[in-house]
């Protein structure tokens, strides 16, 4: 597969702010009905989320950790958007 | 004409207004800034869920009360937007004028509007008037933040999901002051439940597009997501009104000082012709009196 189509764009805002955006190979994200792992490319899709943890894996393989509560996440041409009411400052991420 | 003590404390209170008013039009113009903030951070959200809401019209056949009201309901719910605090011109009087033309026009039309209120001036005014209110909010009008839209908007979803039997509304309106630019600031009525559907023209261009898939269901999506986008659709309006708000109060304010200091020139005026006529009398009555001894002496 082409390298620029491992990733996609992810958005996350809370209903008071932008949080954080970038270029991600996959996200983790607490669907109502358990984890959901979200990688470039996949279906559009839309799921709704309840409180959980959102995990981004970036480019480089970092990770950034978000608390989050109650919204929904968005797929769509490549683009993942995580639209929640609430949202924490990024967190450390603890290997699981 | 006044005696000069008068004029000099009148100028003294008059200037100390002036400051007063000169601080508030800073306060208002740097809360602005603060406004425009607040509603630049809070539009990706509302974009978000606009586009969602998009998606699912596109790719479903909503069939959803928040749709379509009840027809057979005369009850409809307004909602009115107003400040906390005055000193911002006519700010809430317009509110509420139009408020009630609104209200009129919906008697008119053999409904029952159940109104709401937000902002303390707005609330007093109707308690003082006695009139039935069936819910108000208070505080935090010129910066409100998302807890408020989320208090504001349950309820009235809630009264709109109610069945008529139980008090429930088939309509909500909300009336509320657009903030167009730092001069102009229109008030405008907006009926926002039932959700018009805007049938675009991707719609049908997205006929043979792969279908979006829902994650529990569809309904539960719809269910979670409506709610948010009424939310959010809320909270717009908030903010514009909250910016409408601090430019009213900027502006009434940047008037008040124009009018004390135009007050003081012209006290100041008054009281130096004053002070001059009495020099003027003093001078008047020393010569006579000169005058009328010189003539004893000849």
């Amino acid at each position: 597969m082409a390298a620029e189509k491992t990733t996609m764009q992810v958005t996350i805002v809370a209903s008071d702010r932008p949080v954080w955006s970038g270029t991600a190979t996959s996200v983790t994200v607490p669907a109502s009905e358990g984890g959901m792992g979200i990688l470039p490319n996949h279906e559009p899709v839309l799921v709704v989320v309840n409180s959980g943890r959102v995990v981004v894996v970036e480019t480089d393989g970092s990770r950034h950790g978000f608390d989050v509560e109650d919204g929904f996440v968005a797929f769509d041409s490549n683009k993942l958007t995580v639209a929640v009411e609430h949202c924490s400052d990024e967190t450390a991420v603890t290997a699981e | 004409m006044a005696s000069q003590l008068a004029f000099k404390s009148r100028i003294a209170s008059t200037e100390s207004l002036a400051k007063i008013f000169n601080a508030q039009e800073m306060i208002a113009s740097s809360h602005i800034a603060k406004a425009r903030k607040v509603a630049l951070d809070a539009k990706p959200y509302s974009d978000a869920i606009s586009d969602a809401v998009q998606a699912l019209v596109a790719h479903t056949h909503i069939t959803h009360p928040i749709f379509k009201g009840e027809p057979g309901n005369p009850r409809v719910a307004v909602l009115a937007l107003t400040s906390d605090r005055g000193m911002a011109g006519a700010y809430t009087s317009s509110i509420i004028r139009e408020t009630e033309g609104l209200l009129a026009r919906l008697d008119g039309e053999g409904k029952q509007p159940v109104l709401y209120v937000y902002g303390r001036r707005g609330v007093t005014y109707y308690k003082y008037r006695s009139r039935q209110i069936a819910d108000t909010w208070e505080g935090d009008t010129d910066k409100p933040g998302a807890e408020v839209a989320e208090k504001i908007s349950k309820a009235l979803l809630e009264a709109y999901m109610k069945p008529a039997d139980q008090g429930g509304v088939s309509e909500l309106y909300i009336v509320f002051t657009e903030f167009v630019n730092m001069v102009v600031q229109k008030v405008r009525v907006l009926r926002m439940l039932p959700v018009e559907l805007v049938e675009t023209e991707q719609q049908s261009e997205n006929e043979t597009a792969p279908l979006y898939s829902f994650e529990p269901s569809t309904e539960e999506v719809l269910d979670a997501v409506l709610p948010k986008y009424i939310q959010s659709r809320i909270h717009e309006c908030l903010l514009t009104s909250a910016a409408s708000e601090t430019a009213c109060r900027q502006n009434a304010m940047h008037t008040a000082t124009d009018n004390a200091r135009n007050l003081i020139a012209d006290l100041t005026r008054k009281l130096n012709s004053s002070r001059q006529a009495s020099i003027t009398q003093e001078l008047t009555e020393i010569i006579g009196s000169a005058e009328a001894l010189n003539k004893k002496e000849e």
